[in-house]
Parts: C-alpha cells; structure tokens; sequence
C-alpha cells in the first residue's frame, strides 16, 4: 500500500514538475503571441477560452460495458451491405437526438410518447421489457405492466419519433431472452409500480442477472412453455408439471439444431466493426 | 452538312492510358478553339462529339405537358420504414440506381411508328460468357454490358444521346412512379394459392377434397370449359407493375430512391422505374428534370433530398 502511495505521489510529482514547465512555456508563448497582434492589428480581438473536456478518468475508457444494441446487427440474409449502412446512419442521426440507453429483455423501463389524445399530448408507461425484435430502423421492444389487474402489453419502436424519452430503472437481466412466458405466470411478477425509482446502476462490469424462476398460472398456458424449442430457464416446472410431462415435451427436443451448419451465424467481427462506426459516429 | 470537322486522335496507349479529355474542334474556329484530345481507355471503335456541334442532334428542351421522359433501371435493395410528421408509419422500398446508362436510341419509325423509344441498360456485368450480338449494343454505345436493357417509350422532346448516364436525381421527392420487376417465382401452385379460390370445408364429411378448384364450369350447354378457365399452373416470374407509387425520398450519394409501399421482386432483382401514368398523378409529377438528371457540375445537390412530409431524423420533434 505504501509502496503504491509513494509510487503514485512520485508520478504526481513528476506530472507537476512538466505541468509547471507548460504553464511557464504558455506564458511566454502568449505573451507573444499577443505582442505580436498588438504589433499587427490594434487591440486583439476577443477569443473565448477554449470549453473544459471533462474527462472521467476514474474510470478507463476499456472498463466501460462494451455495448451494441441489437438492432444495429444486420440478419443473415443476401441482402447488399449498402442498405445496412444507410440504415445505420439514420439510426445513428436518431440516437443523437434521442438517447437510446442500454438495456435487455428483463430491465424495467420507463417511457414517455407524444400521445394526441392526451391532455398533456405526453403519455408515460412503465413496464418490464419481455421481448427486444426487429432489426434496423424498424426495432420494437414489448412493456408489459398489470394495471387495475389487468395485463396490459405495449410494443414500443425504438426509432419513431413519436418517443419522447426512454429511462432505464432497473438495469437488469433474466434467464431468458424472451419473457413472453410472464403471460402465463402469476400477475405478481409482471406488475410494477408506475412511481418506482430509478435503482443505480453500475456502468462497468457486468450487468446482474436475475435469477428468479416465476411460478406459472395452472395449464393450459398460451404456449406450450415446457417444450425445448422454446429452451426456457426461468419456470419453476417442478411446481406445475410432473417428471413424465416433462419427458414427454422432450419428443419435440431436436438434437442436431446446435450441429446445423447451415444455421451457423458468427457476428463477432460483424459486432467489432459496427460498434466501432456507431461509437465514432455517435461521438461526433 | 457543317464542317464536321470531329477527327479522333489515336495516340500511343502507353502514353494516354487512363486519361480522358475531350477534344472539340468546332467548324470555322480551328486555329483559335483550344484543342484537348481525347481518348477512351476501353477501346471503342465509334465515338462521337454530335452534342458540341452546330446542329446539335440531341438537344436538351424543357419539360411540356404531355411529354414523356426516360425512366430508369435500379436494383431492389430490400425495405424500411419512413415516418411522415404526423407521426404515420410507412414503408418504403429502397432502389438502388448502379451504373444506369442509355444505351440506344429508336427512332419513331424505327419502332412502332408513333413514339421514339430509348433503351436503357440497368447494372455492369462482365463481357464473357455472353453472345457476340448482346455486346455489339453496348459496343455501339460505348458503355460496359448490362444485365438487363428495357426499352422506354419517349416524347421526341425527351431523347437523350446513348451513353449517356442515368441517376437517381431523375426522379424528385414527392413524384410517384411506376415499378415493373419480375415477380418471385412460386412454382406449380394450386388453385387457391394462385387465383384465390375458397376450396371446401376442412371437415363435414368432405371426401378427400380441401383446395380443389370444384365445377369447372356451366354443364352441357356449352358442353365444353371455356378458354382461360383459371386452373392451377405455374405462378410467378412473370412481369408485374406497381402503379403509383409515391418517392419519399432520395439520396443522391449512393443513388438511392425510396419508394413507397412494396415492389414485385425479390432481393437484388432489376427493376424498371417510370413516371406514373395515372391520371390522378399527373399534377405530383409537373416540371421534372427533363429530358433526365445531367450531372454536368453546375448544381450540387445535397445528399438526401427529402419529401415535405417525411420526418428526418436529425431535425427536432414536429410535435
């Protein structure tokens, strides 16, 4: 500990030493710098200072949460690049009017719409995200709430500018990609409240899993949950299914899926350079 | 006839690969008009310099009521959605113009005998693998083959000189256009598919007949099935228009057009763009760039150029 205090004080020391070399090189440099306009033209014309950068540098810019929404990910498909990139740069234009933030199926969000038929033309709704779909200009994401008892779900297009602002409460993720299952759970674990605080969240590391299994309504459900194609992990199925139904949905398992190479979709280098666009375009 | 006095200098290619200059010596002023040579870098055997002469065959008029101009071929990219200030959601169809040129010019009697036509060529595809007879066109023109050539009906006001490139800023925002493509081939279908047919009930006793075509028709009057009787086939790879539809917007960088609504076609497939023909159209299409698009230097368009009612992402909120 000492050793790093000493260290560290040694570097500040050294960092005060050339701080106080510039500060007497600038001097001079100004001074003339300004002798020389007097000399040229009259009285010097008014520069403002330059606006102060605020750099964080408790946190390392490679600390921060590498995070690229889904949408900017082009689908597999023979389509030409061009339409992609075009499309990127509208999102990206939307994205610096609007703050987009950051956010999985199973955070609790917050969001405000110009409503016409509204009083205050701005209508606001709160409701956990069970389902991020779509890609490009077009991407939606589901809020599901239970008001007054009653389940209520609203697809929201990230793009339309009919958003006002989107606030990210509780910045959290589940089990699953897709939370379409809480239709058929108990309305306890979709309801929340419309005042709820923002809980702080950490923008470095990862972002925290919840791993809550939800208790289901008794069957018959929407959908058949338990089947593997659906691969669900956040049911409680020893509550409502017995050992023999659950063999009985591994029928429908297909065990050659994660072998089809056909179906083989790698977008890790995709991801690298399109974060890369976005995050330069973004900081411009 | 004029001086015509158009004479090409072939200098050694070594010398002059890759540069490209005009050369223009016009009647009377030979020794005073500044000579440039000119030389093509594939190596055609005709060119010409018709539009510097004194009487110019391919002469830009304005645009008139009643006239017709070129259209363009593009490529179908895929869709989007576009939102208008009200706050509306449409899609749009994106059409990418590549390497559009004009490749030939028919004469009124040459073609049907009321109306000049112009051939225009979509996309570049390589010389090989392809008749000696498809690539003299292009030869003639001097422009790289095309994969596909369409043939416009044109006013004799609108004719323009083949070689001649085409662009996306032919066609203005807020004009509506008519889109001819091939539609997706589906292969031998059944009746229902193919022309709508109800079929029969799934259950109620039905004996092995869900989506047959039923009665083929009245009984022994006619005593036969009439001609065209809408029978299963192959569906399909067939040409098809979509008339009427609005362009939101244009970008002139990437020579993109943003068409409303859908288009026959899959991904990638070639597609004829034209003015609308639809009467009640007719005002929303008035004083276009006629006879097309001359990317001459004068104007410099910006890079988007956007319907009124289209929402751009970069200003602020309309409401």
């Amino acid at each position: 500990m000492a050793a790093v205090c000493t260290s560290r004080t040694r570097q500040m020391m050294g960092l005060l030493r050339i701080l106080r070399n510039f500060s007497q090189n600038e001097r001079l440099l100004s001074t003339s710098v300004l002798r020389h306009n007097v000399a040229s033209d009259g009285p010097p014309k008014f520069t403002p200072p330059s606006k102060p950068v605020i750099i964080d540098k408790t946190q390392k810019e490679a600390s921060l949460r590498r995070f690229l929404s889904p949408e900017f990910i082009p689908p597999r498909q023979r389509t030409n690049p061009v339409k992609f990139s075009i499309e990127r740069k509208d999102m990206i234009q939307r994205r610096k009017v609007l703050n987009i933030p950051e956010f999985y199926a199973g955070s609790i969000l917050a969001v405000t719409m110009t409503d016409p038929h509204v009083n205050g033309n701005l209508n606001r709704f709160v409701g956990i995200c069970i389902q991020r779909s779509g890609k490009g200009l077009g991407a939606t994401f589901i809020l599901r709430n239970v008001v007054d008892g009653q389940g209520v779900e609203i697809c929201y297009e990230l793009y339309s500018p009919r958003m006002r602002k989107i606030e990210v409460l509780k910045l959290e993720k589940r089990l699953d990609d897709n939370l379409m299952y809480l239709r058929d759970a108990l309305p306890e674990y979709s309801t929340f409240n419309f005042d709820m605080q923002p809980v702080h969240y950490e923008i470095t590391g990862d972002v925290p899993v919840n791993l809550l299994k939800v208790k289901m309504r008794p069957k018959p459900w929407s959908k058949r949950w338990e089947r593997p194609k659906f691969n669900i992990k956040g049911i409680r199925f020893d509550l409502c299914l017995t050992p023999e139904m659950m063999e009985h949905a591994q029928k429908w398992a297909e065990p050659w899926r994660p072998y089809d190479m056909l179906k083989e979709y790698d977008t890790s280098s995709l991801e690298e350079h399109i974060f890369k666009e976005v995050h330069e375009n973004l900081r411009k | 006839m004029t001086a015509l006095t158009c004479r090409f200098i072939k200098l050694a290619d070594g010398l002059l690969r890759g540069a490209q200059v005009t050369v223009c010596r016009v009647g009377a002023a030979l020794q005073r008009a500044p000579v440039i040579q000119c030389i093509r870098t594939h190596r055609t055997n005709t060119w010409w310099d018709e539009h510097l002469t004194e009487d110019n065959p391919w002469p830009r008029h304005e645009w008139a009521e009643g006239s017709r101009r070129v259209g363009l071929v593009a490529v179908k990219l895929g869709m989007m959605p576009v939102w208008s200030k009200s706050g509306e959601r449409h899609v749009v169809t994106m059409l990418q113009v590549q390497d559009c040129h004009v490749v030939k010019h028919l004469s009124k009697e040459e073609y049907n005998g009321r109306t000049a036509a112009l051939i225009v060529g979509g996309k570049n595809i390589s010389p090989f693998h392809r008749p000696e007879g498809y690539l003299e066109v292009f030869r003639n023109a001097g422009v790289p083959p095309k994969q596909k050539l369409t043939t416009f009906c044109v006013s004799d006001n609108a004719i323009i000189k083949p070689g001649t490139p085409l662009y996306a800023a032919h066609f203005c925002p807020g004009q509506y256009v008519d889109v001819t493509a091939k539609t997706i081939g589906k292969g031998f279908q059944g009746v229902m598919k193919r022309w709508g047919f109800k079929g029969q009930p799934a259950s109620h006793g039905q004996t092995k007949t869900h989506r047959r075509p039923g009665s083929l028709g009245p009984g022994g009057d006619p005593a036969k099935v009439f001609k065209g009787k809408k029978m299963p086939g192959r569906m399909g790879n067939i040409y098809d228009t979509n008339h009427g539809l609005k362009v939101w917007r244009v970008n002139t960088k990437y020579n993109i057009l943003y068409i409303n609504g859908s288009v026959p076609g899959h991904r990638n497939c070639l597609v004829k763009v034209r003015d609308s023909i639809l009467p009640t159209r007719l005002e929303n299409n008035k004083n276009p760039p006629f006879p097309t698009f001359f990317a001459d230097g004068d104007k410099e368009l910006p890079e988007d150029l956007f319907d009124e009612d289209v929402f751009q992402f970069g200003q602020p909120m309309p409401e």
